[in-house]
């Protein structure tokens, strides 16, 4: 950090006498909270990682000591061999860690954090004293959903879905304040997002510099935007849903128990009116930061851009109204069933026009494979694998089959992991210069790359292959089973693919860690970039910009033909340029 | 930003919201009329109420459109949940 | 209180471009829209409890107390006239109406919870509970000779303390901002025609925490 706090400090224009503690600990600045949560999340993509290589262990061997089971307690894994109990809460925080704190924290934390600021033109977010409390409200839902795990009995275990009557009596779940921690550390996190989303919103809607108008917006900007609309409307309902859950717990309501009439169906509805756009939250920002990083490495524009507006806006409006289909083998109305399997056919295509759209970017561009490029390139083509598991589960005789099977855990897998995360690791790489004035290691970029793309498919294609045979999720022993025994070699490779791939993320945590502070230094715009942000210095300073910039085209000029070089900044005025006419601006 | 207009007379909406109240007390005890009558005719009040509050003293009447549709969005959803929530008893 | 054309319903800061609104009103609007969706889960459950329940639900007044909650609602949308009276007298310059109409707020607003928690405490000592109906308790014998439904009272208590409960919850935020606001900007003087915006901001969220009551009783003690 000393090394950073060093390269900032040495870029900083004017008169900086805030504290050390004002500048790094409780900082206002969008840029420093975006990179707390980087630091935050980045931990947290490790811990999640970790519980699932447990779980890999005990499907492939299972009955088996694992190494290193000697370090857990007795209750939990004597001699090593985990127990039915511990499995369940693997799998239950493997999902809520991965889920909450790594994939959502860190495409909303982090990017929309770092990025809007910078490329919309605004020294700031609109509130920067609520960014900072939205980041230490996640810091604290994080360390009681990780000091649940170490409380007695164990930490929370009915499934990252926390369906009840498992959830909400410890009699069936076997842990209290496991969770009861569970639901205390969502509600925190409810709020860390809710005050995140307010303020993204305003910011996008009144901070933007000069000439900045809505369709020259960066699409990173516009998913990001269109996210936090998602963000705000969704998860007040999982806090809601999430209190009364607590309430379940700890004060003996019967919201969910049917023995004094309450609705176990009721919470369902709950988690996957939320649960639904929370899954649109985790891909809709990667799919942003996907278009720029396309455009980039094609030195061409954005194909559609517009339409490529109106996906994303077409996505956010259905996401509302597909949640029942987590729920057609739960019982609830058949009619009610039949009506969401319609709406959730209809999400695929504006998915699928985006795909269409990244393909026709590439199409005949100057491509430059560079580390985030590969990693926009992965994304389309992982994303379109999940998108296509999708449709068999969104038509509901055939989801019948296929529901709680390993299919479906692929097709989460192929859209987070193959989708998010990939994305997520071309972001780190693209802005990291911004944001830590150096350059990560192009070489070892690739070989990370390469490696986590072969054995990120080894690891996941083969589980819809056995999902599809009927090897049921969450499961503790498949050998039990006569008809899974034929895909016991099958759970052995994915096993020892996900081992293979755990490993190959050192590499990763490597280069990161060596890159901020022995990387090259990087120069103001290493990526020949169009956006905002790439007209500050490398790192950019508090307050991003003394005067702020003015605008006059859109974000995806490339290969202008004509234009001496092959890209336009939005900044940058030509003869040609007219100046925006602006409504009387705010004093900031 | 709100467009120029007359303020509203904020003593006479109180006198509305308290005769409305009046009207919820007397519809709920005293009138003997058929429950599903009474339920339809006190959500009418109870939503005429919050539309005075909502609409001269939050003072949504006389702002934009676009500030409008802000307030009104999250409402379509609540119902949509309540739909779907209230469906599983229907048929 | 002035009728006066309203040349001073300008706002009275630089409107922003983008929605020209400016953002602290902005960010309230927003953050409202998610406060309309929590109490939607809230009020939306008990709807759908309600609505789903095989057996009767208890009649309006037997356990709680219209008359007490009557007069609460009465002041709490009193509170809210006092709330938009010390938002229209700043705006016209009147500081003493200003700060003398939010303490009213405020009062009213502490009254209100004051109130709410002397019911909460009769219901517990008469045995209503958020798990229901205690036994050997007053309520319990109604129950048994049939004047209250056995079969829905679990779910009766659950929803009303619940709902209730937040919406208290946020009247005492709403009581606590504006009573930091009553001392540290309104009384040395910080506000004027051109600079009020923590009051009008404020007042957005009382009127909607009001908004909330006044479906809440109906909903709930009413029906």
């Amino acid at each position: 950090m000393t090394t950073v706090a060093a390269t900032a400090h040495a870029a900083h224009a004017q008169h900086d006498d805030r504290s050390f503690i004002q500048k790094y600990i409780f900082s206002t600045d969008h840029k420093i909270i975006g990179i707390q949560f980087l630091f935050l999340t980045l931990f947290f993509l490790a811990i999640g990682g970790l519980l699932a290589m447990q779980i890999r262990w005990q499907l492939a061997y299972p009955g088996t000591p694992m190494p290193g089971g000697r370090f857990l307690p007795e209750t939990m894994a004597p001699g090593g061999v985990l127990l039915p109990e511990y499995y369940l809460q693997l799998v239950t925080m493997h999902g809520t860690f991965m889920i909450f704190f790594a994939i959502m924290l860190l495409l909303v934390g982090v990017y929309a954090n770092f990025l809007i600021p910078l490329k919309i033109g605004a020294h700031d977010m609109a509130f920067p004293r609520i960014n900072m409390a939205s980041f230490w409200s996640a810091f604290v839902s994080g360390i009681i959903m990780l000091a649940s795990m170490f409380v007695p009995e164990g930490a929370a275990r009915a499934g990252w879905t926390m369906y009840v009557p498992l959830s909400a009596r410890h009699d069936y779940s076997g842990a209290e304040f496991g969770q009861e921690m569970w639901s205390l550390s969502i509600i925190f996190f409810g709020l860390s997002s809710i005050l995140g989303s307010l303020n993204y919103i305003t910011t996008v809607i009144n901070n933007r510099c000069a000439g900045m108008t809505w369709f020259r917006l960066p699409l990173s900007v516009w998913a990001l935007f269109i996210t936090a609309i998602l963000g705000l409307l969704a998860v007040p309902v999982l806090a809601g849903a999430a209190i009364m859950l607590l309430f379940e717990q700890i004060l003996g309501t019967h919201f969910f128990d049917p023995s004094a009439g309450g609705q176990p169906i009721l919470w369902q509805h709950l988690f996957w009116f939320f649960g639904h756009p929370e899954v649109y939250i985790l891909i809709l920002p990667a799919m942003g930061i996907v278009s720029e990083l396309i455009a980039n490495g094609s030195r061409k524009p954005i194909f559609g851009y517009h339409s490529m507006v109106f996906a994303i806006c077409g996505i956010a409006f259905l996401g509302w109204i597909v949640w029942g289909h987590h729920m057609f083998v739960s019982g609830m109305n058949p009619t009610l069933g039949s009506s969401f399997m319609v709406s959730t056919l209809l999400i695929a295509v504006p998915s699928a026009i985006k795909v269409f759209n990244w393909m026709g970017t590439m199409w005949r561009g100057n491509l430059r494979f560079h580390v985030p490029m590969l990693h926009a390139v992965a994304f389309v083509a992982m994303f379109t694998i999940g998108g296509l598991s999708g449709i068999f589960m969104a038509a509901t005789p055939v989801d019948m089959f296929i529901h709680d099977t390993y299919f479906i855990v692929a097709h989460i897998h192929y859209v987070l992991f193959g989708g998010s995360l990939f994305a997520i690791f071309g972001g780190i790489v693209f802005w990291f210069p911004k944001m830590f004035g150096r350059m990560m290691n192009e070489g070892w970029g690739k070989v990370h790359f390469w490696l986590t793309f072969i054995f990120y498919n080894a690891t996941f294609f083969p589980m819809h292959i056995i999902g599809m045979a009927g090897h049921m999720r969450r499961l503790y022993d498949p050998t039990i089973y006569d008809f899974l025994k034929p895909m016991q070699p099958m759970n052995v490779f994915i096993s020892i693919s996900a081992f293979l791939l755990y490993g190959t993320q050192i590499i990763f945590f490597l280069n990161f860690w060596w890159s901020l502070f022995k990387g090259k230094k990087a120069p103001q715009n290493p990526w020949s970039d169009n956006g905002l942000e790439w007209t500050t210095p490398s790192p950019a300073p508090h307050g991003n910009w003394e005067t702020l910039p003015t605008v006059y085209r859109g974000p995806y000029e490339f290969s202008v033909p004509g234009a001496s070089e092959d890209f336009i900044p939005q900044n940058k005025k030509l003869p040609t340029d007219r100046d925006p006419v602006m409504a009387p601006a705010a004093s900031h | 930003m709100e467009t120029a207009h007359k303020r509203p007379n904020y003593i006479l909406i109180w006198i509305y919201l308290a005769v409305l109240t009046a009207a919820e007390l007397a519809l709920a005890f005293e009138l003997p009329i058929k429950p599903s009558t009474k339920l339809a005719l006190l959500l009418f009040l109870a939503i005429w109420k919050a539309l005075l509050v909502g609409l001269y003293f939050m003072h949504l009447k006389f702002e934009k459109w676009n500030l409008r549709m802000l307030a009104i969005i999250p409402i379509p959803l609540a119902l949509i949940l309540l739909f779907a929530g209230m469906s599983e008893h229907i048929w | 209180m002035s009728q006066a054309m309203a040349g001073a319903m300008q706002p009275p800061f630089p409107a922003e471009r983008g929605i020209e609104v400016y953002n602290k009103k902005l960010g309230m609007w927003i953050f409202l829209a998610s406060e309309v969706m929590f109490f939607a889960a809230l009020i939306g459950s008990y709807v759908i409890l309600r609505f789903g329940a095989a057996g009767v639900w208890a009649k309006p007044g037997i356990v709680l107390s219209i008359q007490i909650t009557a007069f609460n609602t009465f002041l709490l949308i009193c509170s809210s006239v006092s709330m938009v009276k010390a938002y229209a007298a700043i705006q016209d310059g009147f500081q003493d109406k200003m700060k003398f109409w939010l303490l009213m707020t405020i009062l009213g607003g502490a009254t209100f919870v004051g109130i709410q928690v002397f019911e909460y405490i009769h219901l517990v000592e008469h045995g209503f509970t958020p798990a229901g109906v205690r036994e050997g308790s007053h309520l319990a014998e109604l129950v048994a000779n049939g004047t209250l439904p056995a079969a829905t009272m679990g779910l009766y208590g659950s929803t009303f303390f619940t709902m209730t409960g937040f919406h208290g919850f946020h009247v005492t935020c709403g009581v606590i901002s504006m009573l930091y606001l009553y001392l540290f900007k309104a009384l040395p003087g910080k506000y004027s025609p051109q600079d009020f915006s923590g009051i009008e901001v404020v007042g957005l969220y009382w009127h909607f925490v009001d908004l909330v009551w006044i479906i809440l009783f109906t909903i709930v003690y009413l029906v």
